[in-house]
């Protein structure tokens, strides 16, 4: 089949240059349009159903909403895991799904089952929420005010009715949040000793709110031919129509709400707020759609705000905070300039080997062709391209031109060797030749890279698009290399005369010698290459591990955790004067600090205690770590009351992802009493405090939150004739602001609520809120319930239906895995779980055990896949095995460089190896086939001296190949910015592995063939007589 | 926070500089006077409109008066012609003259008695007879005294009987026709006290064993606040309200009291009591209890004997007492490591009471020092170091 594939591309040579002629303008088009993107989707299915319960406690919502939303949930096909965080005022599930699934199906089931959900009345109604992916918050602005003289509320009301519309209409924008600022409510404060003097409750004034704010419609009347449509139009207009709404009325005479209470425009309870640079802010938040590419998103905002700009009064403006393009520009060109640098090194590498100018035009044509291809493949099945994908093909540019080389190469001696047969057949032969190898060792490369896409989690999502790409570029480059490159050899080949250039003599001056040594010395050679490779082997398993290593992000950002039950006021102050701190110390570095405290109305699990601070930093920082690692000292020893986690705005989102733990590494505790967790996290804490390495723990201390409770006292509500049901109105009306009605102005609803004047001053007076019963009885909350304080739950996190708490902590100057299990060792020996309670760590280190244990089924399959290839390609079990022998060559080199530059064993160095794999079989290939041609050839010769010409003659194709591996990824390892150090293992584990697995391939792999082959050779030279 | 300091100082010092900051005061004695604010109503009592009534039969003869007109205290009201009266006039005059005989009858026996011309018996009779018409005359005397007649001045037997208003009012209703003829004990005309307001403040229950008659009572009105005491404790509670009714008399005049509007009283219960006192910025909730934080002692022994102390304390708190300084030696092995130490602990308070600024507190000894203010921050270093270690 390859042979007639080979015939037919060189019978119809014009058609084959035009086909790549097309297939090149599409692969460019493709790779102008491809989706950009800084990460490939890493975000799990999930489908988030909060509930927003305006001023419940803990407690109360995970009874009544949580639990209720949860078991409707559970059982439901697909679903992977169920999370859910309830706290002060919401409900918050989460459900996971298994990634094959369709997020709007997934929706639509949900949301079936949520109808069935019996919530009692009041509590709240479940909502789904935004359909975007963890990593969906691509665009932060902030609403700038020149003129200085709007207020928050003012900048927030512009916020939700003039920005958020405008923006919601932008393609691929889900949700606009409105965080920060004060949302507008009207207050009707009740003076609640005017009950009595006007013989009403509190409930006749609610009652009258709402009564008198209505509209209907009369249908209509003719008269004179003509319609005139008749509107009862009886909704507040202003403030006085509030004061004047009467709550009885008897002897010609009402009782207003204005007799009882004064009507003024008040702010809405709230739970979160913005600061920038010392002073609150309101910003916004643009949630992009799942399954849209955020660059574009981005765009399109950014088209879209002068049109809000222009919506926007004078002096006020959206200015841009946060923008992920920006991040995903420098990741891309960080891979791209990779990728360039690559191709230009290769192409350099060529020129010098080959030394003739159109052997190396036609293989370095070979290399964009064969990306085009890959941009086309990924375009066609939907890959945008990121960091991960692109580093694929940056790793793959080196093996790209393996193939053409090889065609290339034969082409040329097979023309240089007959320059009187028919060109045409010539080409043909000499491709057809080295047909079968270049596309076995193509296919190994597959081979290698394909059992990857399986791994699933967290690491299949990120490093499947880098697989997938590798396996892209290199049946690109086969295609090309069978295709095109005969008809460009055919074209532009010229049988010159092969000579070596000065490069290849002196290489091959010091390379016989060498070469020489190791044959006679083969099987000394061999056992301490194995001593060696099994010290290293045991070397690397003492080596430390880690996922995957910190993105850089070129920027700093803080969570900032205060105590549980800290008050928004006193966030708002610490978030002030951080932020002045900061501003004032690194005045050169820092031009903004954003922080969000709290949550937005929307949705968040955030409390008032945290906040998250973006530090905007300025251009031309030279040693980012070094001002981080200054400000994040500089930070803990200024501001003694919080606790600082320095984290980057993508990192964070990952992190939140890995199992709803804000941590690199953290131990769950299940159980269902949350004294009891409590009791067990602090016999952890001390259990472990001592262990090495442990840099910051954290407990996220459920409890802590202060509570008023108000009991009420059956004896005392029935004495006065009052119910429950009026306490806790006058709970949730009148203390906890719920909206009574709505005043509609326009398009704009704002809440009306009866609050009950100074109840909130203190505790005391809180205790003397008044209540009248319809009979005219008075009393204060106090007398008619029991208020006591104590400490609650500040929120109650479950997963599987079973109440969890978390110590998240971070492991410094070790490995994770090592720390596990010392850490795990002393919890089981030193700390006593009563039965129902366990642990179970989580966190990144989960993600790497599971991807581990998934390479450990991955890596056999693998190894399995090759050895049938190469029994396929050389019919010899032996000789695969000879073959595999290389590998080992290759990871000595891996191991070596890994160890000496220090980093840890990483799902990305895992990957380097499987590179080297596949480069170290390759490399076997090539010498084993043709010490097989040569033997074939000459079967009389001597098997040393065959071994010593093959090996020299090979040196040069062994050595380009190796070459432009190396260079091909070298450029990876120098690389530096946004993602460069997340390929950073991978091409150290590859550069190490290239260099020793030359070096070894060229001497020690003729030593192992003498080995394999001295007697069968002899026997062979003795028998074979044709 | 001067700002040279901060270069000064290098950063491991800076925790110490932040700690300055955090103000102590000391606990002091501080008398506490409660109050309470209360819904009150202004009144008039039902006796303030009064009805005069005549206290002799007869007819009325003259009105000095007309209904709306205002009336001082001992204004003439009404003339009254009273047979009854000019009967006892008439009848006192003639006692008076008949006493004045008898007087002269016993000073003449007496002289006679003297000279002895007359005998001990006779001197005895007449002695009596003077006393019987004394007595007679006295009965009557008081009789007209209480109808408002001066006998001193009666010289002539009158029936005339003139009513005078008790005090300053208005002529509110004129109860009985001119010339009419009434029996004792009729009302005849009604007069409204203009001063007769009353305050009805409305306490709840709860206050029942506080309250006393003489209490001040301040009556906020949108000009000034009249002060008042309390006067009288209805023994009967409101029955709508369920609250307790104090009057109190309001005695200056205002322009803007109207009867029957609502207006709020502050109540002062004068029971000031002497309590240990912290400002109440420095209260905090601290696993469960109420605390205030106060500088950590170096010795040792003393945190026990502060324990041994508290051992009449609650159970439950001595628990906590211990769970605390379980707390406390995992701080110290903390600090040790980082160079630096726990400056505050967290005393367990009872608060007893507490006005606008001060809360009085058990559990704290006077003169003790405590943090006054900003403890949310000492709460901050207390909580966060037993969350463990944070940063080398």
């Amino acid at each position: 089949m390859l042979d007639k594939i080979i015939d037919i591309s060189l019978k119809y040579k014009l058609l084959v240059l035009a086909l790549f002629i097309a297939i090149s303008a599409f692969g460019f088009r493709a790779y102008q349009e491809i989706p950009v993107d800084a990460f490939p989707d890493i975000t799990p299915k999930q489908v988030v159903v909060y509930t927003e319960s305006p001023g419940n406690s803990a407690e109360d919502i995970e009874k009544l909403i949580t639990y209720p939303i949860e078991s409707a949930l559970s059982g439901m096909a697909g679903v992977k895991m169920i999370m859910s965080n309830s706290f002060f005022g919401l409900s918050y599930v989460s459900v996971f799904f298994e990634d094959d699934m369709d997020i709007y199906f997934l929706r639509q089931l949900v949301s079936e089952r949520l109808g069935g959900v019996d919530i009692p009345n009041g509590w709240g109604k479940p909502e789904l929420g935004p359909n975007t992916t963890g990593l969906g918050q691509v665009f932060w602005y902030k609403i700038q005010d020149e003129t200085g003289k709007l207020s928050l509320k003012e900048l927030r009301e512009m916020q939700d009715y003039i920005v958020t519309p405008l923006l919601k209409s932008v393609t691929g924008v889900e949700e606009v949040i409105g965080w920060g600022g004060n949302e507008k409510q009207y207050n009707v404060l009740i003076d609640t000793k005017k009950l009595q003097n006007i013989g009403v409750t509190y409930e006749d004034i609610i009652t009258a709110l709402q009564k008198s704010n209505q509209a209907a419609g009369g249908q209509y009347l003719e008269f004179n031919r003509e319609q005139y449509l008749i509107r009862g139009a009886g909704l507040y207009k202003s403030l006085d129509d509030i004061r004047n709404s009467v709550i009885k009325s008897g002897k010609g005479q009402a009782v207003t709400i204005g007799d009882v209470a004064t009507v003024e425009t008040g702010s809405m309870p709230r739970f979160g707020a913005v600061s920038i640079d010392g002073d609150e802010a309101v910003m916004g938040m643009v949630l992009q759609r799942t399954a849209t590419n955020a660059a574009k998103v981005v765009q399109h905002i950014k088209e879209k705000l002068p049109t809000v700009n222009s919506a926007l009064p004078k002096g006020v403006s959206v200015e841009a905070i946060y923008d992920r393009t920006e991040i995903t520009h420098k990741a891309v060109s960080t891979m791209t300039s990779a990728l360039i640098t690559g191709v230009v090194l290769v192409a350099f590498v060529l020129f010098l080997f080959l030394f003739e100018l159109r052997s190396a035009f036609i293989v370095i044509i070979s290399l964009p062709i064969s990306l085009l291809i890959a941009f086309l493949l990924m375009d066609y099945y939907n890959l945008s391209a990121n960091l991960m994908s692109l580093s694929g093909l940056a790793i793959a540019v080196g093996m790209i031109v393996d193939g053409t080389i090889v065609v290339v190469e034969n082409t040329f001696r097979k023309l240089h060797d007959m320059p009187d047969a028919p060109r045409i057949k010539v080409i043909a032969d000499a491709t057809k030749e080295v047909a079968k190898p270049v596309t076995f060792a193509v296919l190994i490369i597959v081979a290698v890279f394909i059992p990857l896409l399986s791994l699933d989690g967290l690491a299949g999502k990120l490093y499947s698009p880098m697989a997938l790409n590798i396996v892209f570029v290199m049946l690109g480059s086969l295609f090309v290399a069978l295709v095109l490159v005969p008809v460009l050899a055919f074209l532009l080949l010229k049988p010159t005369k092969n000579a070596d250039n000065a490069l290849m003599s002196g290489l091959k001056k010091v390379y016989a010698p060498l070469l020489i040594f190791s044959l006679s010395n083969a099987k000394k050679l061999l056992a301490s290459v194995s001593v060696l490779f099994l010290v290293l082997g045991f070397v690397l398993s003492q080596q430390g591990r880690e996922f995957m290593p910190e993105l850089n992000e070129e920027s700093i950002m803080y969570r900032v955790i205060s105590i549980p039950g800290t008050a928004l006021s006193q966030s708002v102050q610490n978030a002030s004067e951080i932020e002045k701190h900061i501003l004032k110390n690194y005045l050169n570095e820092v031009s903004s600090v954003l922080s969000m405290i709290g949550r937005s109305e929307k949705g968040e699990t955030a409390q008032a205690n945290y906040m998250e601070v973006l530090l905007t930093l300025k251009d031309g920082i030279e040693d980012l770590p070094a001002l981080t690692d200054k400000m994040n000292e500089d930070l803990k020893h200024t501001f003694e009351q919080v606790a600082f986690v320095p984290t980057q705005p993508i990192a964070m989102r990952i992190e939140e992802l890995l199992e709803g733990v804000k941590a690199e590494l953290a131990i769950k505790i299940y159980g269902h009493d949350q004294k009891e967790l409590d009791g067990i996290s602090k016999a952890i804490q001390e259990t472990i405090a001592n262990v090495d390495g442990l840099e910051r723990m954290e407990v996220e201390t459920q409890l802590g939150q202060a509570q008023i409770k108000i009991e009420p006292n059956y004896l005392s509500l029935s004495r006065y004739g009052i119910s429950v049901d009026e306490v806790m109105q006058v709970i949730r009306n009148g203390i906890g602001e719920e909206e009574v009605t709505q005043k509609i102005e326009g398009i704009r609803r704002f809440p009306i609520v009866a609050k009950i004047k100074d109840a909130k001053k203190d505790i005391q007076a809180l205790k003397d809120v008044t209540l009248r019963s319809s009979n005219g009885s008075l009393v204060t909350l106090d007398q008619i319930c029991d208020i006591s304080i104590s400490h609650g739950a500040s929120f109650i996190k479950r997963e599987n239906l079973s109440r969890y708490m978390v110590l998240s902590m971070e492991v410094d100057g070790r490995d994770v895995a090592s720390f596990v299990e010392e850490a795990n060792r002393l919890i089981q020996k030193n700390v006593d779980m009563p039965t129902g309670y366990y642990i179970d760590w989580a966190g990144d280190f989960k993600n790497m055990k599971e991807a581990t244990d998934k390479l450990m089924v991955i890596v056999p399959i693998t190894l399995l896949l090759v050895i049938l290839l190469l029994y396929t390609a050389f019919n010899s079990i032996s000789k695969a095995i000879l073959i595999l022998i290389n590998v080992p060559f290759g990871f000595i080199g891996g191991i070596i460089a890994l160890v000496m530059s220090g980093i840890y064993l990483s799902v990305s160095a895992i990957i380097g190896f499987l590179a080297i794999f596949a480069i170290a079989v390759l490399n076997g290939i090539v010498l084993v086939s043709f010490i097989d041609e040569l033997r074939v050839k000459f079967p009389h010769v001597d098997l040393k001296i065959l071994l010593k010409d093959a090996s020299l003659l090979r040196l040069r194709p062994v050595l380009m190949t190796a070459f432009t591996t190396l260079f091909g990824i070298l450029p990876l390892l120098y690389a530096s910015g946004v993602g460069s150090e997340i390929q950073y293992p991978l091409s150290v584990v590859i550069t190490g592995g290239i260099i020793s697995s030359t070096i070894l391939t060229l001497l020690i792999l003729p030593s192992t063939y003498l080995l394999f082959y001295k007697k069968e050779h002899t026997t062979n030279t003795n028998n074979k007589k044709d | 926070m001067p700002s040279h300091k901060i270069f000064l100082l290098s950063i491991t010092l800076s925790l110490s500089l932040f700690a300055n900051e955090i103000p102590t005061k000391h606990a002091q004695q501080k008398a506490f006077g409660k109050s309470v604010e209360l819904n009150a109503q202004i009144v008039q009592l039902s006796n303030a409109s009064q009805s005069i009534m005549s206290l002799v039969g007869g007819r009325i003869q003259k009105y000095f008066v007309r209904v709306g007109q205002s009336v001082k205290e001992g204004e003439k009201i009404v003339l009254i012609e009273s047979i009854m009266l000019s009967n006892m006039t008439a009848n006192f005059i003639s006692q008076k003259k008949q006493l004045q005989a008898q007087e002269k009858n016993y000073q003449a026996s007496k002289s006679l008695y003297e000279k002895g011309m007359t005998s001990m018996q006779e001197l005895n009779t007449q002695s009596i007879q003077r006393d019987e018409a004394q007595a007679r005359i006295s009965s009557l005397k008081s009789q007209l005294n209480t109808l408002g007649i001066n006998t001193a001045e009666l010289k002539t037997a009158s029936s005339n009987f003139v009513l005078y208003a008790h005090s300053d009012g208005v002529v509110s209703e004129i109860l009985q026709p001119l010339h009419s003829s009434i029996k004792e004990d009729t009302p005849i005309i009604s007069i409204t006290k203009s001063q007769a307001f009353y305050l009805k403040s409305f306490l709840p229950l709860e206050y029942a064993s506080k309250v006393k008659i003489g209490q001040k009572i301040v009556i906020k009105t949108n000009t000034k606040n009249i002060v008042s005491n309390v006067t009288q404790i209805l023994p009967n509670v409101d029955e709508t309200t369920q609250r307790i009714v104090l009057l109190s008399s309001i005695d200056e005049i205002t322009d803007n009291l109207y009867v029957n509007a609502y207006t709020s009283s502050t109540l002062y219960f004068n029971s000031t009591k002497k309590y240990i006192a912290v400002e109440k910025s420095a209260l905090s909730f601290y696993n469960n209890e109420w605390v205030v934080f106060v500088p950590k002692e170096e010795d040792h022994n003393e945190d026990k004997h502060d324990e041994d102390e508290k051992d009449h304390d609650e159970h439950e708190g001595e628990k906590h007492e211990e769970h605390d300084d379980h707390k406390d030696e995992n701080h110290n092995e903390d600090a040790q490591e980082e160079g630096h130490e726990e400056e505050y602990e967290a005393r367990v308070i009872n608060i007893i009471t507490q006005d606008e600024k001060f809360a009085a507190v058990e559990g704290l000894e006077l003169n003790e020092e405590y943090v006054s203010d900003k403890s949310y921050y000492v709460k901050s270093q207390l909580l966060k170091s037993s969350l463990g270690g944070h940063g080398h």
